[in-house]
């Protein structure tokens, strides 16, 4: 259990000459969470971007722009020198640029041509059969010529029919016609091909036997696209080369811009800068030493106090051990605490794994997932996966936790089960289900746990569960009301929920024992902390008791998303086993398809194993949970500063 | 009118709970559906303005599954009874 990092309101105070020097010092600490100045009466107004700041961006699209073309993606880092990146930078980015804007026009252009000599291929093709020269076409006085093609068949006899003077190509499978006839007779054979569907081709202009002409021009699309190949290796070398380079220009540009663009942010006048921000109360000396050094004492920084309206806008840190820290990308996920709230992640490091591993509960998916998790962590470098690893790591352990508990492997049962129907048996011979007591509807509780014998009991068990954590979630509230609020406003708010339940138990326990004086008893508990309640929190509080039994029921999510994970494992199993057992004299093709089944079958159910359990154990924090003491919309404290990677002053 | 108790195997105490379990589960599971479809829509509208709601978007999701859980148990409860 935490509270965020205590902040410490600071104001930075000087004359506009050490401007440069303030700002290069907060930014080396990255410590200093800088509140935008808003203009009001006072006479002060935001500044103009330093004077490098136009060219400095105008360098960071350009180097963007060339980045983004070039597809380079963010890699281990190879540490430069930041002098020696600056003394080349405009030089080299000079290059880069010309060499791909060079590179990149004649791709273009060799691009065009080949879609040039795409549609001068598909305008010879149809007379590929008729292999006559082009030049034969044209430049006749008496002659016409149909160059086209028809729907049906063209036979000689329909034109020889009007005309003996003619000379005629057909190619009966493309349909394709060439038809030379005497200008005279051109209208009455125009006619007639005009009724067998006749269209109109063009000619090509050039002449030349259409054969020679499609081998010249495929030769010449092989050596363009050849060109185009060569082009993109040359690319893609200057992506190899350049990377670091981009990668590390990009960050010192992405800095001087941050720095350049601080003014905007902060109130000045004439002669003076005033910059407000906060940081966390323990880096404080940190922070007063690096402006005091860089700017030789000149500038007064002093730290303000923090009254009560203005503590709901105070920045955000999560202060969590190194253990809990990975819990607050799902805290992150919902809604970061206020500064005034509790911090959950750490009480979330034991509840969510427990939700997840209470879900799944399979010694065999905890071990692959467990794994695999440990696998991407090592593989994987990137800040944003490493968290959610750890993540899945805790709830492995959990899951193997419960594994054990409820003796399953890849939904196989471990020990044997004595049922009406004979004994089932386990993986493990001579381990036995005992029997310790008799559980809810008929059923018996026992030990391992086998959840498809004992549904009505386990669903009595998680909602006992779901109700423990509630009611954590109420002594959480507690704590939070009565911190800001006093005692008073705590007990009437959030100890009712727990007076109220205290009744509902003592009545229960009262009717089922046949007391009726205890059942009496039970009641007026129940009623005294309804009043209560609806003086904490008005008529809204009694109309919000049905949910309490709502978010406990929620909680039977448990036993159903684990039971169904339960049945689609054993039914690959079954499927598998079947298949092998069929005919298991020799190996052959069924049982290969046995295996095949068996692994796709439980990689779908190790992915289902993430996502349902997984979204399930987060709801039930998020929705039955938190809704019993959290707040959150805090804002995130953000320090002025840049973490480098690529580079080193 | 029908004899209810001639009227053969269909109307038998166990198909009844077995329909009864039957009708639990789909008309709950229908329901839940419906609703993560109006509000599964809705999220990713908002998403695709911000992509930051993705966590309240998935929560907002899910709480209608609450609805089949219920189902589920008076199944279950039918069931065992």
């Amino acid at each position: 259990m935490s509270r965020p990092k205590e902040m410490t309101r600071a104001v930075i105070v000087g004359h506009k000459s050490i401007l440069n020097n303030t700002i290069d010092s907060l930014h080396e600490t990255n410590l200093f969470h800088i509140e935008d100045f808003v203009e009001d009466e006072s006479g002060f107004k935001i500044s103009k971007p330093l004077k490098n700041a136009e060219e400095v961006s105008k360098k960071l699209v350009k180097i963007r722009s060339i980045a983004n073309y070039l597809g380079i993606v963010k890699k281990e880092p190879v540490v430069q020198k930041t002098d020696s990146v600056l003394r080349d930078l405009d030089s080299k980015l000079d290059e880069l640029d010309r060499t791909i804007a060079t590179k990149t026009e004649a791709i273009a252009q060799l691009d065009n041509e080949l879609k040039d000599l795409d549609s001068q291929k598909k305008e010879i093709l149809p007379y590929l059969s008729i292999n006559l020269d082009f030049d034969y076409y044209r430049g006749y006085d008496s002659l016409k010529v149909f160059a086209g093609t028809v729907k049906g068949s063209l036979d000689e006899s329909q034109i020889s029919s009007i005309t003996k003077a003619y000379e005629m190509y057909f190619d009966s499978q493309s349909k394709s016609v060439v038809l030379f006839v005497a200008k005279n007779d051109a209208d009455r054979v125009y006619e007639l091909l005009q009724g067998l569907g006749f269209r109109d081709l063009r000619v090509p202009e050039r002449g030349g036997v259409p054969s020679d002409l499609l081998r010249f021009i495929e030769q010449k699309e092989v050596e363009v696209t050849k060109k185009i190949e060569s082009l993109k290796v040359d690319l893609e070398s200057l992506k190899v080369k350049y990377s670091d380079f981009i990668l590390s220009s990009d960050e010192i540009l992405s800095i001087e811009s941050q720095k350049a663009e601080l003014p905007l942010r902060i109130a000045t006048s004439a002669n003076a800068f005033i910059i407000e921000g906060w940081t966390p109360t323990e880096n404080y000396d940190k922070v007063v030493s690096a402006v005091n050094s860089a700017t030789n004492g000149k500038a007064y920084v002093t730290s303000l106090e923090i009254d009560e309206e203005e503590e709901d806008h105070v920045p955000v840190e999560y202060n969590n051990s190194k253990i809990a820290a990975p819990m607050q990308q799902i805290m992150d996920l919902y809604s970061r605490p206020k500064y005034t709230e509790l911090d959950p992640s750490s009480v979330i490091l034991f509840t969510f794994p427990l939700m997840y591993g209470l879900i799944l509960g399979d010694i065999g998916y905890a071990l692959i997932l467990g794994l695999m998790a440990l696998a991407i962590r090592k593989a994987v470098k990137s800040d944003a996966v490493k968290p959610l690893m750890d993540i899945l790591i805790y709830c492995q352990i959990s899951t193997f936790i419960f594994g054990i508990i409820y003796g399953e492997f890849l939904g196989f049962p471990l020990a044997s089960l004595q049922t009406e129907h004979g004994l089932v048996p386990g993986l493990i011979p001579g381990w036995n289900t005992i029997i310790l007591f008799n559980g809810l509807g008929g059923e018996e509780f026992m030990f391992p746990i086998h959840r498809t014998h004992m549904v009505m009991t386990m669903i009595g068990v998680t909602v006992v569960i779901g109700l423990l954590q509630l009611n954590l979630g109420y002594l959480l509230g507690f704590a939070n009301i009565s911190r800001h609020h006093g005692i008073k406003h705590a007990v009437l708010e959030k100890g009712s929920w727990l007076i109220i339940q205290l009744g509902a138990i003592v009545a229960a326990i009262g009717y089922l024992g046949g007391n009726s004086g205890l059942t009496y008893i039970g009641a007026g508990i129940l009623v005294l902390g309804i009043v209560m309640l609806t003086i904490g929190e008005g008529i809204k509080g009694p109309i919000e008791l049905p949910s309490l039994m709502g978010n406990a029921l929620s909680y039977s999510r448990i036993i159903a998303v684990g039971l169904s994970s339960i049945y689609i494992a054993s039914t690959v199993n079954d499927i598998a086993f079947k298949m092998i057992w069929a005919d298991h004299s020799k190996i052959n093709f069924l049982a290969v398809a046995a295996i095949i089944v068996f692994i796709l079958g439980h990689g779908l159910n190790t992915v289902l194993s993430i996502i349902a359990p997984g979204l399930h154990a987060l709801r039930l924090q998020y929705v039955e949970f938190f809704g019993k003491f959290y707040e959150g919309g805090g804002r995130k404290y953000n320090p002025f500063g840049y973490i480098r990677k690529y580079t080193e002053e | 009118m029908v004899d209810l108790a001639a009227a053969g195997p269909f109307l038998d105490a166990d198909g009844m709970k077995a329909l009864g379990a039957a009708i639990a589960i789909t008309v709950t599971g229908l329901a839940s559906a419906w609703a993560e479809k109006e509000i599964g829509t809705a999220a990713i509208g908002a998403m695709a303005e911000n992509e930051g709601l993705f966590g309240k978007g998935l929560i907002l999701t899910v709480i209608p599954e609450t609805i089949v859980i219920f189902g589920l148990v008076v199944a279950l409860l039918i069931n065992s009874a």
